[in-house]
């Protein structure tokens, strides 16, 4: 197979001003299971879909909280996230400590910015695996950033991140212009069927797999899982994903198809990467992606 | 780039036999294809422009800035890999505050731009690091009256009156040399600065983009850098329109630029 | 327990020894004595400020706070700096009024600074309100004095907090601090708050205050500092920050006017009897 002789380390441009280490960190986001995020004028709320490895086993936290205004959605590489959110929460207690006041949306989500565009620069370690969705609220109001292991934070009305998550922000594009107005309970909605768009064929949302978290004016950060998701899955008229409704196999027993659907999932990755590589202006030296050996684990 | 293949650009800080660091030149290569970004040195100021691409409608509009302060006195935006952008103006904050630290007083803009300069520099050196992926344009005044200065991802800087880089450079640069400069007032750069962005997005007509404008001036903002007000913002990005539709009418408008300055 | 005052707080002879009066030239270079050397004494640092500025006087009305400094730098009982500004601006809302030892009040000045060039980076709305700087220099006190090498300085801070509410609180050279309708520091704590204080008593005090009201009282008590103590000036600066404006006004350069020093001839009990 062709190899590229570009994408060996971080310090190394393409010809083309590239550099592939960092977008293959990209990458690894899209390994994860999709987050969703969206803003109102006063509230902002996260969504993801949990994923447990085996039968037995746990399902992976994809929300952290990092103070009373303030938590994070990831998808990605989880151990990095801890380390991002870790960061985060004395960015938080520092500024509690200094200047007692919460922590702004903005300085801090910065911090993580330039703290992850070290690990592109220089030799001596990997960029982030992680990409994150920020939900806060501070004295400028509520707001949602997505971060990037690039360095890169931008601030949006609405996105998602994550395995499939193309098929939630088409949905978001669609709807964004009602997010501003939406209550709390409409905006949750909203957010729900995004993430439901990310769905495989047989998965549906329940109240094992589904994390909602929401941030308002007058209310602290809250998680809501297991039980207490149901009320919030009640908001769907089905838990399934509509584009593939006119499929009939429900009650399918989870877990089981995994490989199988795995595979799906990344025919489709594969695809949408293709995709999204030719809307780049430089694409000629992409090279032949192929991730087949041990992978890191990703939620 | 000839040379692809023959192993001479496959790490940083090493020559290839006729001389040249190609990761140097690889680096200026994600410049060249980013949203444009000016520089315009004034009577009394700077303005610096940016030409800030939407990939999404999904973003906030007017936020995620680009345009960012040194100190209260300097501006810089740049074209490229936006995190090293942040990353270069956080070296050029620690060395304004490490120069009032001792002197007590702001920094010069030349002394500021040439300790930026050692610090890109010093990224082409080790095989341990890569060059910058940004082209800075640092901009400001200073007890010697206002500054502009480009900055390079080999380390080279050099001052200018008017500047451009990233896609719509070329363009950007030919109506900047058509301008009387330093000698326009601050007001009139800031209108010819959103005209020159409206422009250079020619060349990339595919995409959305955010016009983002600041000023730093003696007599408009007291020699501090901040963004320029709604009220000039709207009427700089009326006259941008107007004149880039006068374009599109009769393919030859230059007079009427001048006139309008 | 040896009862002469002059003694009270010392170690007792009888259980440490004589007191070591050389102790007073311990350098405040770090010491770096060897293990066997007996004679280092401990690092010392400042252990009195140098050049002073005297009270800060505030308090609060229905719709802000006055505060005034006076514009006397006193180099012990020398009058050395005439024309000094002892309130700083922070932004668009706050404002430091400091005592006690200039250079540091200097350093405090250069600090504040630093934190508004900061704050300001983003060129967005502000977001460095009152409690924030008052908080932020409660810390710097109380680290410095924690590394028993304090900034020997009194501060009254006054603005508007991130609710947009009036602001009024102190914070000395210990990382003490303290909110009351009426703050004064130095010498003004005994002779300024009690005139304050019989006027607003209390925060519903406040309330009956108007702004011309608590501009005479505090610019009274500028002059009874004057009167009264040594180290102050009748020239002064008076600030004046105002709620339903969202502006600070400074008045710089006032003198105290109306002096009468007929009470003079009464005061005794000083030095030599007046004949």
């Amino acid at each position: 197979m062709f190899r590229n002789n570009y994408d060996n380390d971080v310090t190394t441009f393409s010809p083309t001003g590239r550099i592939f280490q960092v977008e293959y960190a990209l990458e690894a986001i899209k390994q994860g299971s999709a987050a969703v995020g969206m803003v109102s004028k006063n509230h902002v709320v996260l969504v993801a879909l949990k994923r447990n490895a085996e039968e037995l086993g746990s399902y992976q936290k994809k929300v952290i909280k990092i103070d009373e205004h303030l938590g994070v959605a990831l998808a990605g590489l989880a151990p990095d996230a801890r380390v991002l959110s870790n960061f985060l929460r004395q960015q938080a207690m520092s500024s509690k400590m200094v200047f007692n006041r919460p922590l702004n949306l903005s300085k801090a989500v910065y911090s993580i910015a330039d703290k992850a565009q070290e690990n592109t620069q220089s030799a001596g370690g990997r960029p982030y695996g992680v990409g994150l969705l920020i939900a806060g609220i501070d004295e400028t109001g509520p707001h949602l950033y997505e971060f990037q292991p690039s360095g890169s934070v931008l601030e949006y009305y609405g996105t998602a991140i994550g395995a499939r998550s193309q098929a939630a922000r088409t949905f978001l594009e669609d709807k964004y212009e009602e997010f501003a107005d939406a209550s709390k309970e409409k905006l949750i909605e909203y957010a729900l069927t995004a993430l439901r768009d990310t769905l495989a064929q047989d998965k549906e949302l329940n109240l094992y797999n589904t994390t909602v978290a929401v941030v308002g004016k007058d209310e602290p950060f809250t998680i809501y899982d297991d039980d207490r998701v149901q009320q919030w899955l009640d908001l769907l008229d089905s838990l399934s994903n509509k584009r593939h409704k006119s499929s009939d196999d429900e009650n399918k027993e989870e877990g089981e198809e995994k490989n199988e659907e795995e595979e799906k999932n990344e025919e489709e990755e594969k695809k949408n990467d293709t995709e999204e590589a030719e809307q780049h202006d430089a694409a000629q030296d992409h090279p032949e992606s192929s991730h087949e050996g041990d992978r890191m684990d990703t939620d | 780039m000839t040379s692809i293949g023959t192993g001479y650009d496959l790490a940083n800080s090493i020559f290839s036999p006729d001389g040249r660091n190609f990761q140097v030149e690889y680096a200026s290569k994600a410049v060249e294809n980013a949203g444009t970004s000016i520089g315009i040195c004034c009577k009394d100021g700077v303005v610096l422009a940016t030409e800030k691409v939407i990939n999404s409608k999904l973003l906030v509009p007017g936020k995620n800035r680009r345009i960012q302060s040194i100190d209260r006195h300097v501006g810089v935006v740049y074209s490229g890999l936006i995190p090293d952008g942040r990353h270069f103006v956080n070296r050029g904050r620690d060395e304004a505050r490490s120069f009032k630290s001792i002197y007590k007083e702001p920094i010069g803009l030349q002394g500021l731009i040439d300790r930026l300069g050692y610090f890109v520099q010093a990224y082409t050196c080790y095989n341990s690091v890569r060059p910058f992926g940004i082209n800075a344009i640092v901009g400001g005044i200073d007890s010697k009256g206002p500054h502009l200065f480009m900055v390079e991802p080999s380390g080279t800087y050099w001052g200018y009156y008017g500047t451009a880089t990233g896609k719509g450079r070329q363009s950007a640069r030919a109506e900047l040399e058509k301008l009387d400069l330093p000698n326009i007032s601050a007001k009139d750069a800031v209108k010819e600065a959103a005209r020159i962005i409206y422009l250079a997005h020619e060349d990339n007509k595919d995409k959305d983009f955010e016009l983002e404008v600041s000023w730093v001036s003696k007599s408009e903002t007291n020699g501090v850098h901040q963004f320029v007000p709604k009220e000039l913002f709207d009427e700089a990005v009326k006259y941008a329109e107007e004149e880039q539709e006068s374009d599109e009418d009769e393919d030859e408008s230059d007079e009427g630029d001048e006139e309008m300055a | 327990m040896n009862h002469n005052p002059v003694n009270w707080g010392r170690p007792s002879d009888d259980q440490y020894g004589p007191y070591n009066y050389q102790i007073a030239n311990a350098s405040n270079v770090a010491s770096q004595a060897t293990k066997n050397s007996q004679n280092e004494f401990p690092t010392m640092h400042t252990q009195q400020p140098m050049i002073t500025g005297a009270s800060v006087v505030a308090v609060k009305f229905n719709d802000g706070v006055v505060m005034a400094t006076d514009k006397l730098g006193s180099y012990g009982s020398l009058l050395r700096l005439d024309d000094l500004e002892r309130m700083i601006q922070v932004g668009d809302s706050t404002v430091v009024g400091v005592s006690g030892d200039i250079s540091d009040f200097q350093y405090l000045q250069r600090l504040l600074d630093e934190l508004l060039i900061e704050d300001n980076y983003d060129m967005e709305q502000s977001n460095l309100k009152a409690s924030h700087v008052h908080e932020y220099l409660r810390g710097v006190f109380y680290n410095r004095r924690s590394k028993m090498n304090p900034l020997w300085n009194a501060c009254v801070v006054a603005g508007f907090d991130a609710d947009g509410e009036v602001f009024l609180k102190y914070v000395n050279l210990l990382g003490v601090s303290y909110s009351s309708p009426a703050i004064a520091t130095g010498f003004g704590a005994y002779m300024g708050v009690p005139l304050l204080r019989q006027k607003v008593e209390n925060e519903e005090d406040v309330k009956k205050l108007e702004k011309e009201d608590a501009i005479k009282l505090v610019r009274d008590c500028m002059k009874v500092l004057f009167y009264r103590d040594a180290r102050s000036w009748d020239k002064y600066d008076l600030c004046v920050i105002t709620k339903s404006t969202k502006k600070i006004e400074f008045q710089k350069g006032l003198e105290c006017e109306g002096q009468s020093w007929k009470f003079a001839r009464d005061i005794s009990g000083y030095g030599l009897p007046q004949q």
